[in-house]
């Protein structure tokens, strides 16, 4: 699903990713833990394709096709998502109206029909039930004064209604207390699939108990120093991220 | 504060000319109430002259410059005029106004008392008498004390019932000469009274004719006025309108006023808080890529328990430019006056350029004021998130300036109303390259 081959990349003039080989098969999750500035968010970044995070060397490739070129938007149309770890507030901009737009521009690249908004709120409420988003946040403006918790579950929640082939997760679990932590993984483990492929990014152990991975990568200083199974999360969570 | 500037003597002033060679041919003239008030009015405006950028208030916008060409003062328009206006499905009577003259009446409801002002004659209402020229009249606001001492038309209305509705819908046709339109419009609602007014501009042609418009709300004790104002005159166009507004005890004012039209856009606000209870709320949005769109106000807290809030949003384009200045004054004993303004901007070209000022002059212990300005480009982070979730990049934008506007129109207005105001906009913004979806 996702091959990263001796990839490069820097921002404002910063080397910040210095060489990462990663391979994340279909069905597949996998882990990619570090500390604070090991470039964690710029890999996440540079895989939605956002501006300012130059590839100096090295690719992408997504279901054999080559990312470099495409502009966030056809990231996402293709089936890559991105679940920030900062979901951005917006005002004005009433969270339906939000996610409706959104489909359906997805919708429209693929050339498949728009759905009106019936079809749209029905399919919302659905996943909204299964991660206890109240139909009201709904109608308050996208992430406006939300807490950190429903800001994360509004992501998985796009996810969900989203359904991409890619999902990738950039510290879910910041700020999160443990019941809105379990109801976030839970929302990510139904979203499980032969077919998906899941980068969970994390600076915490914590998170992998609930969403377990098959691989897990400890990234530093822009490289992944060392891969394993999940118990390397263990591994790290008693040992610090200096061993490795 | 007002500073006053010398004009250079060698520069003949038009308006001055105007009323030396036509006050006698002017509507009402002979009537010694009238004639004084014009003579004040012409003398306020002389302590300026034509506003240059030498004169504090007018520092962002220079009317003297833009004024190119020669004005002659606009007559009656003889032919028919269809243009209804932006509001045309909204319930209420309906006034038409041609190059400032009462041209037309519709859809008359009884609760409002209409008096054409360039028609005034002997038999003259009270009300007009005791009003008119009160406001919006001073030297404070030179082009409104213009509009009062060569007022060629408008209309004196007096509003006594509940809910009464009002559509002043002015259209300027286009016309061999570029020229000066001095009108009034005199509001005066009744204690308990409320009024739901709204006042389109539009012009057609590409002539570089001024309308100087001067506008009088007088608000009695618990009176209500809600205004909403669309200025889409052509692009060509000059435009400057003086409001002034007098609120008594527990009387509201809630405007929303959106500049979307001219080359220069003046709307200079003067709001007075005079009795306890009296609150004032004030909305602007603006859009221009090529002109001058510039919105000044003086809110003035003259009694204790006074509420004003401002929210003025301007999206700027092309080598447009946005002026919001806001004066907060409160007087000496006007405790517990409560007042907020509030001034974004949003440039989206280079070349686009926005102006904000807010003041506060505070002489009263125990007051709340409140105020702040933010200028800048489309929030990278906002963008970003929503290409990111496969909007493509001018939707994404489309959405966050529409949002951004809409913080401002939202819920202040009723639906019809909204999507008239929206249509407007829509239209400049994509003049202005900016696709609104």
């Amino acid at each position: 699903m996702l091959e990263i081959d001796d990839l490069h990349v820097t921002v404002d003039g910063r080397d910040i990713l210095k060489g990462i080989t990663l391979s994340i098969p279909a069905g597949e999750v996998h882990a990619v833990m570090g500390p604070n500035g090991s470039g964690k968010s710029t890999l996440s970044y540079t895989l939605a394709g956002r501006e300012g995070y130059a590839i100096t060397r090295g690719r992408i490739l997504y279901q054999g096709e080559d990312l470099t070129q495409l502009a966030p938007e056809e990231r996402a149309t293709k089936g890559i998502f991105l679940a920030l770890q900062y979901p951005v507030e917006i005002p004005g901009v009433v969270t339906l109206t939000f996610l409706k737009t959104a489909l359906n521009a997805q919708r429209r690249a693929r050339g498949e029909s728009e759905l009106d908004a019936m079809r749209v709120l029905k399919l919302v409420r659905e996943k909204a039930k299964a991660l206890k988003i109240p139909e009201e946040m709904l109608k308050r403006p996208l992430n406006a004064g939300f807490s950190g918790g429903e800001k994360k579950r509004m992501e998985i929640l796009q996810m969900a209604l989203f359904e991409p082939k890619l999902a990738i997760l950039d510290e879910t679990d910041s700020g999160l207390d443990i019941d809105a932590l379990k109801l976030v993984a839970d929302g990510v483990n139904a979203l499980r699939a032969p077919s998906r492929a899941m980068l969970v990014i994390t600076h915490y152990q914590r998170l992998l108990d609930y969403i377990v991975p098959d691989r897990v990568h400890v990234l530093t200083n822009g490289r992944i120093a060392k891969s394993g199974a999940a118990d390397l999360a263990l591994e790290l969570e008693a040992h610090g991220y200096e061993n490795v | 504060m007002t500073v006053l500037a010398l004009k250079p003597l060698s520069e003949a002033d038009v308006f001055q000319e105007d009323f030396a060679a036509n006050a006698a041919h002017l509507p009402g003239a002979g009537q010694e109430w009238l004639d004084r008030k014009r003579a004040a009015a012409l003398q306020a405006f002389a302590r300026t002259g034509m506003p240059t950028r030498r004169v504090e208030a007018w520092k962002y916008t220079d009317l003297a410059a833009a004024l190119e060409s020669p004005l002659e003062p606009a007559a009656r328009f003889p032919g028919a005029v269809r243009e209804a206006g932006a509001f045309a499905g909204v319930a209420g009577t309906r006034l038409t106004l041609v190059s400032g003259f009462l041209h037309a009446v519709g859809d008359r409801e009884e609760d409002i008392d209409i008096v054409d002002l360039a028609a005034i004659g002997t038999k003259v209402p009270d009300w007009v008498k005791d009003h008119l020229g009160l406001l919006a009249a001073g030297p404070d606001q030179p082009l409104g004390a213009a509009s009062l001492a060569l007022m060629r038309g408008g209309v004196a209305l007096r509003v006594r019932a509940s809910n009464a509705a009002l559509h002043l819908n002015f259209v300027n046709p286009a016309g061999r000469h570029d020229v000066v339109i001095h009108s009034r419009i005199l509001i005066v609602v009744e204690e308990g009274a409320s009024l739901r007014l709204l006042e389109s501009h539009s012009g057609e042609g590409n002539d570089q004719s001024l309308t100087n418009l001067g506008i009088e709300i007088n608000l009695r004790p618990g009176a209500k006025l809600e205004h909403v104002r669309l200025q889409s005159e052509s692009q060509t166009a000059l435009h400057v309108t003086s409001i002034g507004a007098s609120l008594e005890r527990d009387a509201g004012y809630r405007a929303l006023y959106a500049g979307l039209g001219a080359k220069l856009s003046r709307l200079d606000v003067i709001v007075q808080l005079r009795g306890p209870g009296a609150e004032a709320n004030l909305h602007n949005v603006s859009a221009p890529s090529s002109g001058i769109s510039d919105v000044t106000t003086v809110m003035d807290h003259a009694s204790p328990h006074t509420t004003s809030r401002q929210l003025f949003k301007s999206v700027v384009g092309g080598h447009g430019r946005s002026v919001s200045q806001g004066r907060v004054v409160v007087r000496e004993g006007a405790v517990k006056s409560d007042s907020h303004q509030l001034f974004k901007a949003l440039l989206l070209s280079p070349r686009a350029e926005a102006d904000a000022k807010p003041e506060l002059e505070i002489f009263a212990d125990d007051v709340i004021c409140g105020h702040g300005t933010a200028i800048g480009a489309l929030d990278a982070d906002a963008l970003f998130y929503l290409r990111a979730r496969g909007i493509p990049e001018a939707e994404a934008k489309g959405l966050l300036i529409r949002a951004f506007l809409e913080d401002a129109i939202g819920d202040f207005v009723d639906p019809v109303t909204h999507d008239a105001i929206w249509r407007r906009l829509d239209a400049a913004l994509t003049a202005m390259g900016q696709e609104v979806k």
